[in-house]
């Protein structure tokens, strides 16, 4: 077979490079949305996706890692008394009112109290143990490298949280938070910093068990008791989705992507189609021809909707390579990116659709080839 | 004489039509091209028809080649009456039977002179090295064995023609459809062409039906029809070649 579509594709590439821009353009901004998306709302679950436990037990409806209540703390003999249990260790979190060496104004912060002995589940990947070590230390404080201007202060600085001093002994990267600013102590400095006096127990429990892949399953079991006030518990997986997407309902950003990833696909199926449709008028005396020849209009159609399919292929391979230039860049800016499998497969989606889509619209135009126009 | 029936002892011809009426209608003026025009064409000749411009030989052609249907009336083309196929029999009946050269040329930008002859035949289920071997044949008879890897803005008008012709000589029709094959060519290229579209007739035992207002082909063609008005006013048969090409005479 005579690869009509590719070679007129490869001949005529100034005609159809409108297309193949307008795909690719359209592509590369919805991967890098959803990569900003996915990176700024992700961090609103780096406690659970930065820490080894694998199974969370906090107030039950809790929405967000940020939005926990106290629990009783006698619910963790409870926990560790399931045989698939390994370690259970607690994990405050305080809302805290950050005053630095300079002025700053008011500054939020988020205070997670950690347990910092080396085996310590908490942050376990996302800090480094020399910092966990020194968090050991009373009042001692570590927070994100994005963070230092905003707060004012540099290591060895001293600083208030809620009115108690802190000082910092270290920068830590990867502990960028949103809506505020990441501040890791140990759990005694936590309990210190944290000035409602009704707390008298951890925000949530966080345990590690024998067989991860279990989780789901530990967590439903945990959930039943009710002996120690109202807990539950959840796999890590799940509470760090629930996070996550609080986070895109909650502020309207999921709806933001949504509507943006439509209106990138209607304009670059418009542009798309339109460059299509030329390409398809500029050669209706050829398709007419080779039909009076009897090649079916299906055949025709076929030519046209590989076309589509090459414009999209040739705009995802140019998005890729841009998108990945982009991303790399945007890591080593500090900016918030992350791109995961379906993030990625959602992107190829789109962008074959709407290459679809425009390869259909132009196949419209295919009607008008009627060979009998061609005998003037 | 409205009638044209062929006075050569022959077989069942290749194309027969019937009362053939066709009109066109735009806006409220309807305008009638063919008028109960009945015809024989015969196989293995080269059948002309001339006339003036709008005097319905086009459409005529694109009647008995099955592009388009008529009004009233019969078309019988190898046997099957094409008023009876469905769009995609009418298709599959192009693609095995016929074959067609337009005055334009119509050949893909993109694809080599033996890439344009393979194409329709890669459509008529022949494998790729038939498909090759028969494009490489038809590109050789009509003289550009040569010229089989130019693509169209390297090849002159003469020679675009002439790949035209191969595509449609390639699927070894037993129609073949020219439509003023000459008229946008030279003196000495619209003589090769008429040549060949002559030696198909002749060796391939092909029924080639032209239309042209062309006079240098009258001389060339087996038989002349005459044309004006949507009906046949002469046919004529050349038993030798004729020079003289004006003015027909029965």
């Amino acid at each position: 077979m005579v690869a009509l579509a590719r070679k007129t594709l490869i001949y005529e590439w100034r005609r159809f490079l409108p297309a193949i821009l307008a795909v690719g353009f359209a592509g590369l901004l919805q991967l890098l949305q959803l990569a900003l998306v996915l990176g700024i709302f992700g961090s609103t679950s780096l406690y659970i996706t930065g820490s080894s436990a694998d199974v969370w037990v906090g107030y039950p409806g809790t929405q967000s890692v940020g939005s926990g209540r106290t629990i009783d703390p006698n619910v963790e003999a409870r926990i560790l008394m399931d045989p698939a249990v390994l370690r259970v260790e607690p994990y405050i979190w305080v809302d805290g009112d950050w005053r630095g060496a300079k002025e700053t104004g008011g500054v939020s912060v988020f205070v997670s109290g950690i347990d910092p002995s080396a085996n310590g589940l908490m942050f376990s990947k996302a800090l480094a143990p020399a910092l966990r070590a020194r968090l050991a230390e009373p009042d001692a404080i570590v927070v994100d490298r994005s963070a230092v201007e905003q707060l004012g202060i540099s290591i060895g600085q001293t600083a208030t949280i809620n009115g108690h001093q802190v000082h910092v002994v270290g920068i830590g990267s990867g502990l960028r938070a949103l809506g505020g600013v990441n501040v890791l102590c140990s759990l005694d400095t936590a309990r210190r910093l944290d000035t409602d006096t009704e707390d008298n127990g951890p925000t949530y429990l966080v345990a590690r068990i024998r067989q991860p892949n279990q989780a789901n399953a530990v967590a439903q079991r945990l959930r039943g008791d009710k002996s120690f006030g109202p807990y539950t518990a959840w796999s890590a997986g799940d509470f760090a989705r629930l996070s996550v997407l609080y986070w895109l309902f909650d502020t309207g950003a999921g709806a933001g992507v949504l509507f943006l990833a439509g209106i990138v696909f209607l304009v670059g199926a418009v542009i798309t189609s339109q460059t299509l449709i030329a390409a398809v008028n500029g050669s209706v005396r050829e398709y007419a021809t080779l039909n009076a020849l009897g090649v079916g209009v299906a055949a025709l159609r076929r030519v046209v909707l590989e076309q589509a399919f090459w414009v999209g292929a040739l705009g995802l391979l140019g998005a890729s390579v841009l998108g990945v230039l982009l991303l790399v860049l945007a890591r080593s800016q500090d900016v918030p990116v992350v791109l995961n499998v379906p993030a990625a497969l959602a992107c190829i989606i789109l962008v074959m659709g709407l290459a679809a889509v425009s390869g259909l619209a132009a196949m419209r135009s295919l009607r008008r080839v009627d060979p009998a126009t061609l005998l003037r | 004489m409205s009638t044209a029936t062929a006075d050569h002892p022959s077989q069942t011809p290749a194309l027969r039509a019937e009362g053939v009426c066709k009109a066109f209608v735009s806006g409220k003026q309807r305008t009638q091209v063919l008028d109960r025009l009945d015809l024989s064409i015969e196989a293995a000749e080269l059948t002309l028809i001339s006339g003036p411009s709008g005097c319905g030989k086009s459409t005529l052609l694109a009647v008995l080649s099955g592009l388009q249907k008529v009004d009233d009336g019969r078309v019988f083309a190898l046997g099957s009456e094409l008023g009876q196929l469905d769009l995609h029999a009418l298709e599959r009946f192009r693609l095995q039977h016929t074959g067609f050269v337009f005055q334009g040329f119509n050949l893909f930008p993109a694809l080599s002179a033996l890439e344009q002859v393979e194409l329709p035949l890669s459509h008529m289920g022949l494998s790729r090295e038939e498909a090759r071997r028969r494009a490489r044949a038809s590109l050789e008879e009509v003289g550009l064995a040569h010229r089989m890897l130019l693509r169209p803005a390297e090849l002159s008008g003469g020679e675009k023609q002439r790949v035209a012709i191969a595509r449609a000589l390639a699927k070894e029709p037993e129609l073949l459809f020219a439509d003023e094959p000459t008229s946008a060519l030279d003196a000495a290229n619209g003589q090769i062409i008429i040549d060949i579209l002559h030696r198909i007739a002749t060796t391939h035992g092909t029924t080639v039906l032209c239309v042209s207002h062309d006079p240098r082909l009258v001389a060339h063609a087996d038989r002349v029809l005459a044309m004006e008005d949507g009906r046949i006013l002469s046919d004529r048969r050349n038993h030798a070649p004729v020079v003289d090409s004006h003015g027909i005479s029965s």
